[in-house]
């Protein structure tokens, strides 16, 4: 009696406990059903919005949805923000408990070709089609980076390019040159080691393995990856060489700071170039604004060095805002996305920080009051324009491959492992990971 | 119809642990006593923990042990690769090798730490007698906040390269380092960042100490015998016991550790500080390789297990319980 009372209870408790939590799909829809008529009769609706960025953008973006809140009374906007170290992380984890926000700032690569590939993206052909996101006026060009296979899966938010960005006072207080549109590897070099030796500070900052080295490959005429992204897109392990080696000269001359300094910096407010420690930082042009303001004074920006940079320079999305699969407000938040990429207002608020405007027309609108750093920024992304080629697409996996490049790099500038074998190391890893 | 105390019939029974005396007669009273209607009510009590126990705890394992034969990218469905991810961990994965060997040194070393700096603090603080509890809650405190991101954030300004630790060697004039950024230094960093939440384990210490009667060091010192000798003769054979506690909580505690490195020094540099439940992480949340991820997790349960299992299996040989006989 005992025995069957307790095996009954336990029972009842399993089987509530085990549908509760495979979250059936019955009570999902059921649950939907309930927000749909919710909003049929113009009750308040709630959007989750996620992305990452610097506090000045998370200033901005908040005016942002206040004032889109204040247009659209029921409409209700929950933000979600970090800096962009463990951004995808959780967007991850919030993928697997199939919990994406509405709105999710997107990167353009390896993270949109991750989410494309696991179909969690929603397609929003439709929203452009009927005009719900109006895209007219938006190149071909930066519209594609955001599509696959024919479904548009992201939004562009501006567009980017990556930037010399150059301390003018130090480098004429150390007596360089200062750098233009065609200046060469060797002349950076000599500025930075001038720099250096002059204001007895770092001349600039370590150059990035990820970003950086692509450009360099591309302004040599290679690419990172091949076509079909199943293999490395360079033969000459060299190439790697030269470029490791010309940083690890840097460090140990101590123009450039090793990783130890590096891996203190937590954001762009933090950058050696804001507190004066460096002239040169190569980074994305929509951060410049971001650095300015920290940094208090005016940094100028150029093309990045090399006799290819015509070749090399690229124009990329900023950013892409996109709908996830599973989002239960997809219309909702397409018209949200709308409101950002076509209102003045937003730009007026937020400025270059997610990109140089798409359409002219915004551009042409706010070319009258920009401030001084947003116009050299709108001259520049105009400079890159005259002066690039279409961007490479990466390979889903490159999120690892590029993880194996950056490992190698700290080992190589710590002087653990020679150029040479660093090379050699990345291909064989490189090589392992595309092809599992 | 309770028998009279002389009628009943007392058993001592031996448990290993402890002796109890226990009255069957009793107990088999009290339970013809219980329906089924008191056992349902028993039940709906305990009801919030078991539906946690298996909502939270048991559904998750189960379904990790049928991720860790699978591959798996969060969304989508999970396909069987059999013993595919077991396999390329134990053949083709370096870092995962580097990452056991890193975690097996920073437990090794920080276990050992805090639990002697417990004791010690424990043994100072059971001799204070005016103001116990201020004491106590300030060395309680790192504990407190001790697994919180903002206690690591603190921890990498401390040692960050211009950070208070180095301004004072700097102001004593001595010559600084770059503890963070050294792969040397860095997991050193963690260890004592480990061993500095102490708390929780002093406090377990400090009321194994006042378990400890009183009666025992006067007869002692009736006896002539020094501190030294009572402590190693009175004091720690009869902690024995919380030891073996804290010994086995605070190996668990060290082998799942990952704030420390993934806020202070995210695995860098050189990977030097990278441990299995971080990199564990970085398969499963960056990789997106879930099933990998899972695998991870079960050889580091496996890894807990058998190292528990083995401390309690030595603990025969130098833990003494007081009702013991020998």
């Amino acid at each position: 009696m005992k025995k069957k009372n307790l095996l009954f209870v336990l029972m009842i408790i399993f089987t509530i406990v085990l549908s509760a939590c495979s979250g059936n799909k019955a009570s999902n829809d059921a649950g939907n059903e309930k927000e749909n008529q919710k909003e049929d009769g113009s009750e308040k609706i709630t959007l989750r919005m996620s992305w990452w960025g610097s506090q000045s953008r998370h200033d901005q973006t908040q005016a942002i949805i206040d004032l889109y809140e204040q247009e659209n009374p029921n409409v209700n906007i929950v933000p979600e923000f970090t800096g962009f170290d463990g951004y995808f992380e959780k967007m991850a984890a919030q993928a697997a408990g199939n919990n994406l926000p509405d709105i999710m700032q997107q990167n353009f690569g390896e993270y949109l070709n991750q989410y494309a590939d696991k179909g969690l993206l929603a397609d929003l052909s439709e929203f452009v089609g009927n005009g719900t996101i109006d895209v007219k006026g938006v190149s071909e060009t930066i519209m594609e980076s955001g599509t696959q296979e024919g479904k548009i899966i992201g939004i562009p938010t501006g567009a980017n390019a990556l930037a010399a960005i150059y301390d003018k006072e130090m480098l004429e207080k150390a007596g360089t040159a200062l750098p233009d549109a065609n200046w060469t590897w060797e002349d950076f070099l000599t500025a930075a080691n001038k720099v250096h030796s002059e204001l007895d500070t770092y001349g600039t900052r370590l150059l990035e393995p990820g970003n950086h080295f692509e450009y360099y490959l591309r302004e040599k005429g290679f690419k990172l990856f091949n076509e079909d992204g199943t293999g490395l897109g360079y033969d000459d392990d060299q190439l790697l060489v030269d470029f490791m080696e010309m940083n690890k000269t840097l460090v140990d001359s101590g123009a450039a700071p090793g990783y130890d300094v590096i891996q203190q910096i937590k954001g762009v407010e933090d950058e050696l170039i804001v507190h004066g420690k460096a002239a040169f930082d190569f980074r994305w042009s929509n951060q410049v604004g971001a650095l300015t303001s920290a940094a208090g004074k005016q940094l100028e920006l150029t093309l990045l060095p090399g006799k290819g940079n015509a070749q090399g320079m690229f124009l990329k999305p900023a950013m892409l805002w996109s709908i996830p699969e599973s989002s239960k407000h997809k219309e909702e938040a397409a018209k949200f996305i709308n409101f950002f990429v076509n209102n003045i207002k937003v730009y007026e608020i937020g400025g270059s920080d997610r990109g140089v405007p798409l359409k002219q027309e915004i551009r042409d609108a706010m070319a009258s009051n920009l401030s001084e750093t947003e116009k050299k920024i709108f001259d520049y992304i105009a400079l890159v324009t005259e002066n690039s080629s279409p961007i490479d697409n990466f390979p889903s996996a490159s999120a690892e491959v590029l993880q194996a490049l950056a490992d190698i790099d700290e080992l190589v500038i710590y002087g653990e492992m020679t150029p040479k074998e660093g090379a050699k190391k990345f291909r064989k890893q490189a090589k392992e990971i595309l092809s599992r | 119809m309770i028998p009279k105390k002389s009628e009943q019939h007392d058993s001592v029974v031996h448990f290993p642990n402890k002796k109890i005396t226990y009255n069957p007669v009793k107990i088999l009273k009290s339970r013809k006593k219980k329906s089924g209607y008191e056992n349902l009510t028993g039940y709906l009590f305990i009801s919030p923990f078991l539906i946690g126990l298996m909502c939270l705890t048991l559904y998750p394992v189960l379904y990790s042990l049928y991720l860790s034969f699978t591959e798996y990218d969060l969304l989508g469905t999970p396909t069987w690769t059999g013993l595919d991810n077991y396999q390329r961990m134990f053949t083709n994965d370096a870092m995962f090798w580097t990452s056991m060997k890193t975690t097996f040194f920073y437990a090794g070393v920080a276990v050992p730490i805090r639990l002697v700096f417990a004791l010690l603090v424990a043994l100072a603080l059971n001799k204070i007698t005016e103001m116990v509890g201020l004491y106590r809650t300030m060395l309680y405190l790192p504990s407190v906040v001790g697994g919180s991101i903002a206690i690591s954030i603190m921890w990498r300004q401390l040692f960050g390269n211009d950070g208070a630790f180095n301004s004072i060697l700097d102001t004593l004039g001595l010559p600084t380092h770059s503890w963070l950024g050294d792969p040397g230094t860095a997991i050193w960093t963690l260890i004592v960042l480990y061993g500095w939440q102490f708390g929780s384990s002093m406090l377990i210490f400090l009321a194994g100490l006042r378990n400890i009667p009183k009666t025992y060091y006067e007869a002692s010192s009736v006896d002539g015998a020094r501190p030294i000798q009572q402590f190693f003769k009175i004091t720690l054979p009869l902690l024995t016991p919380v030891i073996l506690f804290n010994t086995v909580m605070q190996v668990i505690n060290g082998f799942m550790a990952f704030t420390p490195s993934f806020i202070v020094t995210n695995g860098g540099p050189m990977n030097s500080t990278v441990l299995f439940v971080l990199y564990m992480y970085r398969r499963a949340f960056e990789f997106f390789e879930m099933g990998y991820g899972s695998a991870m997790a079960w050889v580091m349960l496996v890894i807990i297990a058998l190292l528990t299992a083995f401390i309690f299996k030595s603990s025969d040989k130098w833990v003494h319980y007081e009702g013991e006989q020998k």
